[in-house]
């Protein structure tokens, strides 16, 4: 009961927190150049891991595609399967997922140790927000970076499944991609990309208010951090269902 | 230069726990106070009253005749441009050198400030706590701990504040640089006229930098006066937190 209690407590103050962060993104004074240099470290730093990883699921989702189409004689469908099922699921839940272990545990250890070491109280008695400072340079830097690196999964895991199909499988390059063109639709891809930019959201704003509410010393960071990674990716999977079960489920492409 | 300080009946509890039990003092422009008290007194509580960083059950604060426990938002942040605090551990920003945490509270508040300007003013305040420009480029893991609570005190400094706080100044610093510590202390006052609020467990810092005294016991204050008026108080407590020091002199 205790428990509960705390859960639901702590889960009001996150989307208290939530409120208080986008109320400050909108005020003045605007910070371009942290945004830029959280768009680094969350983007162009991530470029490595994203397209190694786009490129083996790519390899792997033709190679198990191709598997089971061979069986109807289908194989010319594989680049077009593959190519739809990046862009509206794998590409953006896949993408966010490593973002979250890769640039979500850094947000929580790096403010959590802000949090424990006064940094975040020395601010805030200087008159500068912390949030206004350090969670919505993060959390901009995050709606911006998530859908660009699902693009860059998406694609390099559509070459990934290209060179495998043709190179190894022995698909004529033809079909692969002319079902591709007929079966992938602009509106896929935006489905995909809109999912990356709620998803960068939350997780910008799940992994920030984990590192604020860091107590205690090391130990504390590091306690917060793995709860954060452990909701955030717990919260992708479950926004990503919702947002299928009411955009597909409804009827909807 | 204004900056006086006055908390009035000041009560706080945190759950079950009653952790200030009426306090009232005042602190007059341009002095410095120090409270005195072992660990959890409630010392740091009485403190974040001040700045506004918690807010009182009962009681009040007022600095410069403005109530501190009223404000909210924008106001509270206007207000908080009074205070200049330097924290237990320096707080610097580890992401930033030391020129960059010394100019960060002015270059958040006077946006637009042209950089020359900026730099002098931080040259300045570092001359202050006797640091010279070659420490502008280190970051803070290249400082030692006296370095730092000196380049706390120039960023705490650098927007010429009415009030300083101190939070535990001497704490887990070696003797020589706590005699450093307590020089700066003074030296700020006497160099800037700003009035000081010290926050210490450390007896022989805090009757050296001390105009008046308070000690912090059981959520009041069991004495305060000047020095000497507190190490003649008759109450149990106080006598038993200053003999164990005094002994030893």
């Amino acid at each position: 009961m205790q428990k509960i209690r705390a859960w639901f407590e702590d889960f009001g103050n996150m989307i208290f927190f939530a409120g208080e962060t986008l109320a400050w993104m909108l005020r003045p004074p605007f910070r371009p150049e942290l945004v830029i240099v959280q768009m680094a470290a969350i983007g162009v730093g991530s470029t490595f891991i994203i397209s190694t990883t786009g490129f083996f699921t790519g390899v792997v989702l033709a190679l198990q595609t191709n598997y089971a189409m061979h069986q109807l004689g289908a194989e010319g469908y594989v680049g077009a399967t593959v190519a739809v099922g990046l862009a509206r699921e794998l590409g953006p839940v896949l993408t966010s997922l490593f973002l979250v272990g890769r640039s979500g545990s850094a947000i929580s250890t790096e403010l959590g140790t802000m949090r424990v070491t006064e940094q975040i109280d020395a601010m805030e008695t200087m008159a500068v927000s912390p949030i206004q400072y350090l969670v919505v340079p993060r959390l901009v830097a995050s709606l911006a970076m998530f859908p660009l690196l699902t693009m860059l999964f998406n694609f390099v895991g559509y070459v990934g499944a290209y060179i495998m199909s043709i190179v190894l499988a022995e698909i004529p390059a033809g079909p692969f991609i002319e079902h591709t063109r007929e079966l992938l639709d602009v509106p896929d891809i935006l489905h995909g990309l809109f999912k990356a930019i709620i998803f960068g959201g939350v997780v910008a704003l799940i992994t920030c208010w984990r590192g604020f509410a860091a107590t205690g010393g090391a130990k504390g960071v590091g306690e917060g951090t793995t709860r954060a990674v452990v909701t955030s990716s717990i919260a992708i999977l479950l926004v990503d269902t919702a947002f299928v079960l009411v955009t597909v489920g409804a009827g909807k492409r | 230069m204004g900056g006086v300080i006055r908390v009035q009946d000041l009560w706080k509890s945190f759950g079950e726990r009653q952790v200030l039990k009426g306090i009232s003092l005042e602190i007059p422009t341009g002095t410095t106070y120090v409270i005195l008290g072992g660990s959890g007194s409630g010392k740091t509580v009485l403190m974040k009253h001040v700045i506004g960083l918690l807010k009182p059950d009962r009681g009040t604060v007022l600095v410069d005749g403005v109530e501190i426990p009223k404000l909210e938002g924008k106001e509270l942040t206007e207000a908080r441009r009074m205070f200049g605090m330097v924290f237990q551990q320096a707080a610097l920003f580890d992401s930033m050198t030391v020129y960059e945490n010394v100019a960060f509270p002015l270059k958040e508040r006077k946006r637009g400030m042209s950089a020359e300007e900026l730099r002098k003013r931080v040259v300045e305040k570092l001359a202050v706590v006797d640091l010279s420009e070659s420490v502008l480029p280190l970051y803070p893991a290249a400082l030692s701990g006296g370095m730092k609570k000196r380049v706390a005190l120039a960023r705490a400094l650098i927007h010429d504040p009415q009030v300083v706080l101190y939070d535990e100044p001497t704490t887990g610093l070696d003797p020589i640089t706590t005699d450093y510590v307590d020089d700066m202390i003074v030296g700020a006052k006497q160099k800037l006229g700003v009035t000081s609020m010290v926050i210490s467990h450390d007896i022989a810092s805090s009757f050296k930098v001390a105009d008046r005294l308070g000690v912090l016991y059981d959520g009041q204050l069991a004495a305060q006066g000047t020095p000497e008026e507190v190490r003649r108080s008759e109450h149990p407590h106080v006598k038993k937190f200053l003999s164990l020091w005094f002994e030893k002199q």
